[in-house]
């Protein structure tokens, strides 16, 4: 596959405990993620899909060994750049919205003043027109009132808004070409976390760029997503178009996850 | 197991208030006046989202919480005022499962001391009937006698909450709340632990309150479902009813939000302007006023209070008539025109 902007194969990996143990968690895991479209990684706890994700950026846990296998982005490989290689990568070509964005944005700075850093930081100029920028951001992900809302905290935003916010730093202040999103509607409720896909799809479409999602949720997958990466216990189990994996699937294991998703009976 | 007369409610829930005073002389509506029964051998469900109180009335029936006002009725007795005396005899029949079993199950104590605790708390027994009672419970809901000396934290996620529902049903009670029991685990654990409970429930008869936010899992277990929104219920009716033809405008954007895992479906949105309003000092109007797609002037002006549309089905909604026509249904394959 020549389009795919990211190339992941035969990705094996583990952690090594206190002890000095390696525990294998990763096994040969290997997908890539095709330009302009949205595929999701979808898995239980455990079955891998964040740990590689995350692996991409650098951003294992420090205790996490690679073994084997490649991460090639847009023809660059991500496994020998070092500190600043990634660095020049992370949030301009490749940026990433985790699930708990109460969490991930800073508590003690204006949510504004956090979109505006970033922009700053990335692009350079000064703090009015990255402010300018910031509130244009958090408008173009309709967040009612931005100028107001930019100088709130993230401890005044709801769970749902405070996404969006996150939305707006990884897709809109930073411009990447990839965006990762882990679990980004995880513990929202229904009506925010059909919001917040919509607004996920609008923006992949409008600016064409490429979206990871790992999610737990195959609903939220069947209706936005153009491929599909299963993952079960540290292995790729199925790689298909999103209407082979829910119309036709392979595995034994995809087919009892869909199973449980719509609480049917599974019949292998 | 007893047996009751068809209908019969083992608890009645009466105009159930619950407050919180926010400062300033202001009161914060976590609930707002809910009624509804319980009855052996049957689940209702209460549905709504973050803040729609519907956890906030399961732990005002158990009593973690003081109701403002209202009143749970257990076999005809009122539970309030409530001694100890009377609180242990409540408990007899009322407990209850939270949704997260890491948090409920207490680290330092064995699975076995777990169980343990509710029988001694709460009924003679010897050693001998206890340890048989012990190995009954762990069989029950589907682990071994081995798990019995284990620690929260040798155990799956799955298996806590078996213990948590294992702890629930230690003492034979007839009324059990179910707090998310299934939020915080995989799908594929979800399906066991309903399998579990629906079997249960049918074994002893057991009458369920089940807190969900997960419709998926609502339609599953659920015979009847209250729709719940800022603190009042807002439509409910049995379940297939509430899932194929749901009556109130709110109920209708939350089943159209819920995703569906089959490849082709499209959702027809019903999307409610703005925000969810405050539940501080609401006004006496419609808890939708303002984000309704078929608000009428009536709406801002008055409360809007549970009516029957047929002899199982309510709505607070006078309009709910018009819903139908304003948006499409939320089932694409019934959708007409």
């Amino acid at each position: 596959m020549s389009d795919a902007i990211l190339e992941i194969e035969n990705f094996s990996g583990g952690f090594m405990s206190p002890a000095g143990e390696y525990n294998q968690v990763l096994h040969d895991v290997g997908y890539c993620l095709p330009r302009g479209a949205m595929t999701a990684v979808v898995g239980e706890t455990g079955s891998g899909k964040s740990i590689t994700a995350l692996a991409v950026l650098g951003l294992q846990a420090p205790t996490f060994r690679h073994r084997t296998g490649s991460i090639r982005f847009d023809g660059t490989e991500m496994l020998n750049l070092d500190a600043r290689g990634l660095r020049d990568i992370r949030g301009s070509r490749i940026s990433m919205v985790f699930q708990d964005a109460r969490a991930a944005l800073n508590p003690v700075f204006s949510i504004g003043r956090q979109l505006a850093d970033t922009w700053m930081l990335h692009n350079g100029g000064s703090r009015a027109a990255a402010m300018d920028k910031a509130v244009d951001a958090l408008r173009q992900v309709h967040i009612p009132e931005p100028e107001r809302r930019a100088r709130q905290y993230p401890h005044e935003f709801s769970g749902g808004m405070a996404q969006r916010a996150m939305i707006a730093m990884a897709a809109l202040i930073c411009t990447p070409e990839l965006l990762i999103l882990d679990e980004p509607t995880t513990g929202l409720d229904v009506t925010t976390q059909a919001d917040i896909m919509e607004l996920i799809v609008d923006l992949a479409q409008s600016r064409g760029l490429t979206v990871c999602l790992i999610t737990h949720d195959l609903g939220v997958v069947a209706e936005t997503c153009d491929h599909v990466v299963v993952m079960n216990k540290g292995c790729v189990v199925e790689t298909g178009t999103t209407e082979q994996i829910f119309t036709a699937p392979q595995d034994a294991y995809t087919r009892k996850l869909l199973a449980a998703s719509l609480l049917t009976e599974y019949s292998a | 197991m007893k047996t009751y007369p068809a209908n019969y409610p083992i608890v009645q829930v009466r105009g159930l208030k619950k407050l919180f005073p926010v400062g300033g002389g202001r009161k914060l509506h976590a609930i707002d006046g809910v009624d509804f029964d319980l009855q052996p051998g049957r689940t209702l469900a209460l549905v709504g989202e973050s803040g729609s109180g519907k956890s906030t009335v399961a732990r005002c029936i158990v009593r973690l919480l003081e109701p403002t006002d209202g009143d749970v009725v257990v076999h005809g007795n009122s539970v309030r005022p409530l001694n100890p005396v009377r609180m242990a005899t409540m408990y007899r029949t009322l407990q209850m499962v939270f949704q997260d079993p890491n948090a409920s199950l207490n680290p330092r104590m064995t699975v076995r001391k777990v169980l343990e605790e509710p029988l001694k708390l709460h009924l003679s027994m010897t050693q001998d009937e206890r340890n048989a009672r012990l190995s009954e419970l762990v069989t029950l809901v589907g682990l071994g006698e081995e798990h019995l000396a284990r620690y929260p934290h040798e155990l799956s996620g799955g298996q806590r909450q078996r213990i948590g529902i294992a702890r629930a049903i230690s003492i034979n009670p007839e009324v059990v709340l179910l707090d998310e029991p299934t939020a915080s685990l995989d799908v594929s654990v979800r399906g066991q632990i309903l399998d579990l409970l629906k079997r249960i429930q049918r074994e002893l008869n057991l009458a369920y309150l089940f807190i969900s936010h997960d419709l998926q899992v609502v339609r599953h277990v659920a015979d009847e479902v209250a729709v719940m929104y800022l603190g009042q219920i807002v439509e409910r009716g049995p379940t297939a009813e509430i899932f194929d033809n749901p009556r109130h405008p709110y109920t209708r954007a939350l089943m159209s939000a819920a995703p569906v895992a089959r490849y082709g479906v499209k959702r027809e949105r019903l999307r409610l302007a703005g925000e969810i309003s405050t539940p501080v000092d609401p006004p006496p109007a419609c808890r939708l006023s303002g984000r309704c797609p078929i608000e009428q002037p009536v709406c801002s002006q008055q409360r809007m209070p549970l009516e029957p549309i047929n002899e199982t089905h309510s709505v607070a909604c006078p309009f709910s008539d018009r819903v139908a026509e304003a948006v499409a249904p939320p089932v694409p394959a019934a959708k007409a025109g």
